[in-house]
């Protein structure tokens, strides 16, 4: 087995000042040339150009831990913050869940809904009247009817219960629900994987007044 | 201090200027003071069915311009001293109309009489929210057919969003009549039934009027059906003017046939 050995001059510093730290290089490039640079702390996109554009040798993040390379280091570093975007995905989206679980932006009405008045709700809407023919409702959000509805819907929510007569109009998601499927009984009308549900709602389910 | 009753529909041939008429004449026999206004601008016809054709001298616009005092151009019924007859212009155009001059003219027969009619034009422009924008009640008059009940429906929402009265914070008092209706139509499910319009409408039912074709013979000679003792709109007539006088009288299931009556009963003996 050959080996050889070499003894490294290091110089050791820190970025304070980007401009301050360059000029200094610039005038001292003679010094440093052959010295191992270490640097502590973060190094900017600017100074690692400047110092490869210089073909200067640099570390940085000094305290290597013992018994670890570096390039093991940056591995792991690499899996932290893989691990850390994960989370905040995950965060995300039991954020989401449970904004739809809530009743976000919740309108109630208790008042007849009279031909020719077009009401839009933005987000969620109880309407504990009825809906009279020739009257609009618009919600972006989940839609609540407990008396009969003849007019026209529209709803963009996650769902909506409701009970229709056969004259009504009822738009779910740009999608026109057909009327045989809603009239004369409560339904409920979901978004699930893509496709329109309904499913009567049972009398003793609906516990409106507790 | 009287009270202002606007009789609305919406849609136009219902029946509102015949119950204007005979709920004047009404309210009349029961001895109130009571004023009956043309609001129909440009198309009078409240005239000829009282039968005050052609003693219309002064109208109402001219007594809005200042041309005429009320006491010139009100007309006194021939029937029954106690109603009074403003008419509508026939030469202007509902555009004459403002909020002041309405105001000014109802407030002053407000103080006179008892009970203040307004007869709205059909639709819902102008001239019917000038109608109603003073009103302390509203009677709406509705056939027991879809359209009639829908444009009911955007009468009584403008009401609701236009009247003075909820504008103060207060609000109107409605009520429902539902004209012309066949019991035998009803029966046999073309007709709508009353219970089917209330909950839609929701509001107070205050009488049903069924159809009787000598309400046509009525206004042509200009004589109101209510006189006629024999007719069955003038007496559902009868009753809901007592009705509005206070007077409790009972509903009249008038769409209950005699002839379904009678079948029932036969079916029972079968």
């Amino acid at each position: 087995m050959q080996s050889k050995q070499y003894s490294v001059k290091v110089y050791e510093c820190s970025v304070d000042d980007e401009e301050e730290f360059i000029s200094f290089f610039d005038t001292n490039y003679t010094l440093f040339k052959d010295h191992l640079i270490l640097i502590n702390g973060e190094v900017s996109s600017t100074i690692r150009d400047y110092l490869n554009s210089k073909s200067l040798i640099f570390l940085n993040n000094v305290t290597l831990p013992k018994g670890r390379t570096r390039k093991a280091l940056e591995e792991e570093l690499s899996i932290e913050r893989r691990e850390r975007d994960i989370d905040k995905i995950m965060a995300k989206i039991e954020l989401e869940k449970l904004s739809n679980r809530l009743q976000n932006n919740l309108t109630v009405l208790d008042e007849m809904v009279r031909s020719g008045r077009e009401l839009a709700v933005d987000g969620d809407l109880l309407l504990l009247n009825r809906v009279n023919s020739g009257a609009v409702i618009h919600t972006t959000g989940n839609l609540i009817v407990t008396q009969l509805v003849e007019g026209a819907i529209r709803c963009d929510g996650n769902f909506m219960i409701l009970t229709t007569s056969s004259k009504a109009n009822v738009i779910f998601h740009d999608v026109e629900v057909d009327n045989k499927f809603l009239a004369d009984r409560l339904c409920r009308v979901e978004l699930k994987n893509k496709e329109i549900v309904i499913t009567p709602v049972f009398q003793k389910e609906t516990n409106w007044v507790s | 201090m009287g009270i202002v009753i606007a009789v609305i529909s919406g849609k136009g041939g219902v029946g509102k200027t015949t119950a204007v008429a005979n709920l004047g004449l009404g309210v009349a026999m029961n001895g109130k003071k009571c004023a009956v206004v043309d609001f129909d601008i440009g198309q009078r016809n409240l005239d000829m069915i009282l039968g005050l054709e052609n003693r219309v001298v002064y109208d109402m616009v001219q007594v809005m311009d200042g041309e005429a005092t009320v006491k010139q151009a009100i007309i006194k019924s021939k029937v029954n001293e106690n109603l009074h007859f403003l008419a509508a212009s026939q030469s202007k155009d509902k555009s004459v109309l403002s909020s002041q001059k309405v105001y000014k003219l109802v407030k002053e027969l407000k103080d006179t009489y008892d009970y203040v009619i307004l007869d709205s034009p059909a639709g819902i422009e102008s001239g019917f929210e000038h109608t109603i924008e003073f009103a302390d009640a509203a009677i709406i008059v509705v056939n027991p057919e879809v359209s009639s009940i829908r444009d009911a429906d955007r009468a009584i929402g403008i009401l609701d969003s236009k009247s003075q009265k909820v504008k103060d914070g207060g609000e109107v008092a409605k009520y429902l009549i539902i004209n012309r209706i066949v019991a035998d139509m009803v029966q046999s499910g073309e007709m709508l039934k009353s219970e089917d319009i209330l909950d839609i409408l929701d509001i107070k039912l205050v009488g049903k009027v069924p159809e009787d074709n000598g309400v046509i013979d009525a206004s042509n000679q200009g004589k109101p059906v209510i006189l006629d003792k024999h007719s069955i709109a003038g007496q559902a007539y009868k009753r809901i003017s007592a009705r509005l006088c206070g007077k409790k009288v009972d509903m009249k299931d008038i769409e209950v046939s005699d002839s379904s009556l009678f079948k029932k009963i036969a079916g029972i003996f079968k």
